[in-house]
């Protein structure tokens, strides 16, 4: 399955970048706003200043956690749609955990961060696990999920985990020590707001690196790669297929997980139930255009990146209504989508 | 390729007509010329009135309905909606003028295998054709369902329609058939009125007369590495039933058959793809029913798997990457282009580049990489399933000669095949299987192909 979706050549992402631009362009023409308007006034705003270059990477990295957690089941064979919800169950162990903590840092960052992603895996490993024993299909399990993990949040939060202090549906703040350390202050005179905001990236794109050396070199990469691949052949050729999906699906959540845990200690510095702007499904398109090799994703991610910080300026300076982002994130999908569509039926 | 070759064939309103033949004769891809689903290069097929066929391989949508398949694009209108009602009746009256009982609303992913028989029968029937082709229509029915399958074709032929029978099956021919004709290597080689034959003939016929000279080949006596006492399985096409059998180290053992006799449960069992019953002990220890292929893998039994490009290879892989599969837990990942470079060697895989993908290859070349990765983690036990299918004869013949290479060193080699020839020219013994069962066994030098090529064809 995972084949399906990959882009094989340099002229079929062309293709794509082209339908993107020609459509967005049309739907800009539409709300009568010059693309060419739009488009730099996207751009602008999503590199104009280093805040804002902050702000695109702040995004990227928030897209980049659960879009590599999407790619590794995607890898697998299995469809994550649950990103979001292994997102947000994440952030808020690592904002409950973080907010009763009295650590040092060099203790209490790690916690917060294992917790994220002990939480986002478990969510992630139930699919994975109603998937080898019963067979269950995981596209709806991780969808149902989503809803089970923000409802399970706000009423932990709001009910039975309450923490003092706090109001609304959330946790209450973490201490100064639980907040990830900000990068660039660490080396020079902090710039206050892409300083911490790095951070989130940085160990993002250093998980890139790691995962894709355990895809592509190491047996268990291998075996993963093989059961989604072609199934029939890998359980032929002594692969568990169910464990595999488990152990898939666990780690997918994990990462997704871990993305929550960084939203929190990197910005927000409490859990709340709002903390995803529904990155973990955004991270579906993400994954994809990032052919589900973890290096392009961060490519992919800073371009989504982009379109989130930047469709803010764009609505703002250009009057392009912010809809054309979501419009032009939903024509990624189709026209890889498609383009995979019309390959099959020209070889069937 | 050319699969038929000068082939005249007329079926007569009122006859049941068997066309018989070894798998790759041409029968199946006659029997779609003159359906029209294949387009012959010369010549012409006419035909009075409408053709229908009953595939081997059901085409049936499980998902559905029994009603909702047999009138799939013809069902019954009511404006803009389908007459449900209108068209269970139909169903219903259909099965019962033809004598093939089943319920119009059952879902067929429900139905035994015979029953499902019956839908693709009655779906052919509702066009109400003037000629009828069979492909194999006994191939998955039971003894006491092909007596009563054959009733209803007889009074379908004696109510006026030509019908067209595609088997193995010599004593269906005999009992049910008017008309025979034999078919070897795309030609007619005979026709028979059926009163006029008899089924050793017509077996001779099929296989092409003499048994061919065996080399011959040392062979020591060993004990057993494999025994196999009482063995039933069920694969997803196939039921194997108290099979009893040994393999020595050092010998191939043939498995002669028509397809869907059992070949597929006897394969997957040894492979661990499917648990089975009774006792197997493979070198000197018992087989657990329940092991995964990764255990029957460790302890060094191989399985070259039946569809390569399925069960076999990652076609979106390298070669190199081919290579590897089955041996990843035991070949660390920076060994795998030297193995591949081994097996592109040693099996002449063109092009010779461990880069190319595997889907690009050619199926000779995509079944030499299967074999050869086989046979390079030297297996105790190499069960080859048509290893051979569907790959030109260099390669086959460049595959038999490597898996008489593995046996020379002491391995021991359960090949299963549905092409006699292969049998006789690698097998040092050969069983034979019918029915889910084993019905013969022939060492090579008291091989008799007439009578093997009989018990395959369940005359007994």
């Amino acid at each position: 399955m995972s084949a399906a979706l990959r882009v094989r050549t340099l002229r079929e992402l062309l293709v794509v970048i082209v339908v993107v631009f020609g459509v967005g362009s049309i739907a800009m023409l539409l709300a009568h706003v010059s693309p060419v308007d739009g488009f730099a006034q996207l751009v602008d705003g999503a590199f104009g200043t280093p805040e804002e270059v902050g702000e695109t990477l702040v995004q990227a990295a928030f897209l980049l956690f659960p879009a590599l957690g999407i790619a590794v089941a995607f890898r697998a064979g299995l469809f994550n749609i649950g990103a979001e919800g292994q997102l947000v169950l994440g952030g808020f162990a690592a904002g409950w955990i973080g907010a009763q903590l009295p650590l040092p840092a060099y203790v209490a960052v790690p916690m917060v961060l294992l917790a994220g992603a002990v939480a986002g895996g478990i969510w992630g490993a139930i699919p994975g696990f109603l998937k080898a024993r019963f067979g269950a299909n995981e596209v709806i399990a991780t969808l149902m999920l989503n809803y089970v993990a923000t409802l399970l949040c706000t009423y932990l939060v709001t009910g039975p985990l309450q923490q003092g202090g706090a109001t609304a549906a959330e946790t209450g703040a973490l201490p100064k020590a639980a907040h990830l350390p900000d990068l660039i202050g660490l080396l020079a005179d902090p710039q206050p707001t892409l300083a911490y905001l790095l951070t989130p990236f940085a160990l993002a794109v250093i998980l890139a690196f790691v995962l894709r050396r355990v895809l592509l070199h190491t047996v268990f990469g291998y075996e993963l790669r093989a059961a989604g691949d072609a199934p029939e052949a890998a359980k032929r050729a002594g692969i568990d297929l169910g464990r595999t999906a488990l152990v898939a699906m666990a780690i997918s959540g994990a990462i997704a997980g871990l993305g929550g845990a960084t939203i929190v200690a990197g910005e927000l510095h409490r859990f709340n139930t709002g903390l995803s702007a529904g990155y973990g499904f955004i991270a579906i398109a993400v994954a994809i255009v990032g052919n589900l090799d973890p290096l392009w994703i961060v490519v992919a991610s800073i371009a989504f990146g982009m379109l989130q910080s930047g469709g803010i300026a764009m609505q703002a300076e250009a009057h392009v209504p912010k809809e054309v982002i979501a419009l032009v994130t939903g024509l990624v999908i189709i026209a890889l989508a498609g383009r995979r569509a019309v390959a099959n039926r020209r070889t069937t | 390729m050319q699969a038929l070759d000068g082939v005249d064939l007329e079926l007569v309103r009122g006859e049941i007509h068997a066309l018989v033949g070894e798998n790759g004769a041409g029968k199946s891809t006659l029997a779609a010329i003159a359906y029209g689903a294949v387009r012959a290069d010369t010549g012409d097929v006419e035909a009075d009135g409408v053709v229908g066929l009953v595939h081997q391989h059901f085409k049936l949508i499980e998902r559905l309905r029994v009603w909702e398949n047999v009138l799939l694009n013809r069902e019954p209108r009511r404006g803009w909606t389908i007459d449900v009602a209108a068209a269970r009746d139909r169903v219903r009256a259909l099965a019962a003028r033809y004598g093939l009982a089943v319920d119009p609303d059952a879902v067929v992913e429900t139905l035994p295998v015979g029953v499902k028989q019956r839908v693709e029968l009655l779906r052919e029937l509702d066009r109400a054709p003037s000629v009828l082709l069979l492909d194999e229509p006994t191939a998955a029915l039971a003894p006491s369902e092909i007596a009563s399958f054959f009733t209803t074709i007889g009074e379908l032929a004696r109510a006026g329609t030509a019908v067209l029978v595609v088997t193995h099956k010599l004593a269906e021919v005999v009992a049910y058939s008017q008309r025979v004709t034999v078919m070897r290597g795309g030609r007619i080689v005979a026709r028979h009125a059926t009163a006029e034959t008899n089924a050793p003939d017509i077996a001779r016929e099929m296989v092409g007369g003499d048994v061919p000279a065996l080399a011959r080949r040392a062979r020591t006596e060993p004990a057993p590495l494999l025994e196999v006492r009482g063995l039933s399985a069920r694969s997803r096409v196939s039921a194997l039933d108290d099979a009893t059998f040994d393999v020595r180290a050092g010998e191939i053992v043939g498995i002669a058959g028509v397809e869907g006799n059992g070949q597929s449960a006897l394969a997957d069992a040894l492979a661990g793809v499917v648990p089975f019953d009774g006792e197997v002990r493979f070198d000197g220890a018992p087989l657990a029913p329940n092991d995964t292929p990764g255990q029957r893998i460790a302890r060094g039994i191989r399985v070259i798997p039946q569809d390569r490009r399925h069960e076999a290879l990652v076609l979106d892989w390298t070669v190199r990457d081919n290579v590897a599969l089955g041996r990843q837990r035991s070949l660390p990942p920076r060994a795998y282009a030297e193995a591949a470079r081994e097996v592109i060697a040693r099996f002449d895989v063109r092009p010779p580049n461990p880069d190319t993908i595997a889907g690009a290859l050619s199926g000779g070349n995509q079944q030499k990489i299967v074999v050869g990765r086989t046979l390079a983690s030297a297996p105790k036990l190499v069960v080859a399933y048509q290893p051979t299918r569907g790959i030109d004869v260099g390669a086959a013949a460049l595959v038999q000669s490597r898996l008489i290479e593995a046996r020379n060193a002491g391995a021991g080699v359960l090949l299963i095949s549905f092409e006699l020839d292969e049998i006789f020219a690698c097998a040092d013994r050969v069983l034979v299987i019918a029915g889910g069962r084993f019905v013969g066994a022939f060492d090579r030098a008291s091989v008799d192909r007439g009578r093997i090529g009989a018990l395959m064809a369940g005359d007994a």
